[in-house]
């Protein structure tokens, strides 16, 4: 007994294995899981640039800021160290001046 | 390699669900299964989507690794010690039932009896229509050995048509 010729038996087998529809709810899956794993459209390539240089910009700015501050700051401290070491050193003269007039007079 | 070509995610799973679905259908026998792998074949893909570089480039990777997946699917039935195809048919139904034409359904169920590397040749060439050298491309295997799974393949599968399908043997 012999089953129908090789290229006839191929054909039937070709339509037996024809694509089958998917079932719908697996694009409806799919599409949610999708949604699930990225729940924001992905930035383009020239937002995601746009972001980082001004990002960078921002931290620069900062860096620079603090930097310009601490120098002020350093400044505004050397200047009170400054007025003090004025102040003392008026006051010293004075002292030495008193002082001064203060040994003269007995011989006087 | 810069590349032109803009996937789009939803047009390719409009394309291709239907060959990703039958792919994993007929080599688990199991609807549900076979469901499950599509969906992680597309999730796949959505994460490997800047890498696709054309349409024929995201149709032999849903090949491949739909049959890879399903391959994973059946090994992991296989570890458990179940019997895949008496189990999905109990839980399932049968991997061909709801199609119209008899003769059909029972090729399909013989088919599944094959041992799995000849069923998936069969498959590759009869449902996508390949030539041996894209199997052996999508299976990863050699040439000579897809074409020898093919002609067993096949062999087998009439010799077992033969036995079980005689009463739509011609001349009978």
């Amino acid at each position: 007994m012999e089953f129908e010729p090789m290229e006839e038996f191929e054909q039937q087998l070709r339509e037996a294995l024809e694509r089958r529809p998917a079932p719908p709810s697996l694009k409806r899956k799919l599409m949610a899981s999708r949604r699930a794993e990225r729940p924001a459209t992905p930035m383009p390539a020239w937002q995601r640039l746009a972001a980082s240089v001004a990002l960078a910009a921002v931290l620069g700015g900062a860096v620079t800021w603090r930097h310009v501050e601490e120098r002020r700051k350093g400044e505004a401290a050397r200047e009170q160290v400054l007025t003090a070491l004025r102040i003392t050193g008026h006051a010293l003269d004075q002292i030495n001046t008193q002082l001064a007039a203060h040994s003269r007079a007995p011989q006087e | 390699m810069a590349h032109d070509w803009q996937p789009d995610f939803e047009q390719l799973v409009d394309e291709h669900q239907s060959m990703v679905f039958s792919l994993a259908a007929r080599m688990t026998g199991d609807r549900g299964l076979a469901e499950e792998i599509a969906q992680d074949v597309f999730m796949e893909l959505d994460r490997h989507l800047g890498r696709i570089e054309s349409a024929a480039h995201a149709c032999f990777w849903l090949r491949r690794v739909a049959m890879s997946r399903s391959a994973d699917a059946l090994r992991r039935r296989r570890v458990r010690g179940v019997d895949l195809w008496v189990e999905m048919e109990e839980h399932h139904g049968s991997p061909a039932e709801g199609r119209s034409s008899p003769l059909g359904s029972r090729l399909e169920q013989l088919l599944a009896t094959l041992p799995e590397p000849q069923r998936a040749a069969l498959v590759l060439r009869y449902q996508e229509d390949l030539t041996p050298e894209e199997i052996a491309a999508t299976l990863a295997s050699p040439v000579a050995t897809v074409k020898s799974h093919l002609q067993r393949g096949l062999k087998l599968l009439r010799a077992k048509a033969a036995n079980h399908l005689k009463e739509y043997v011609r001349g009978i």
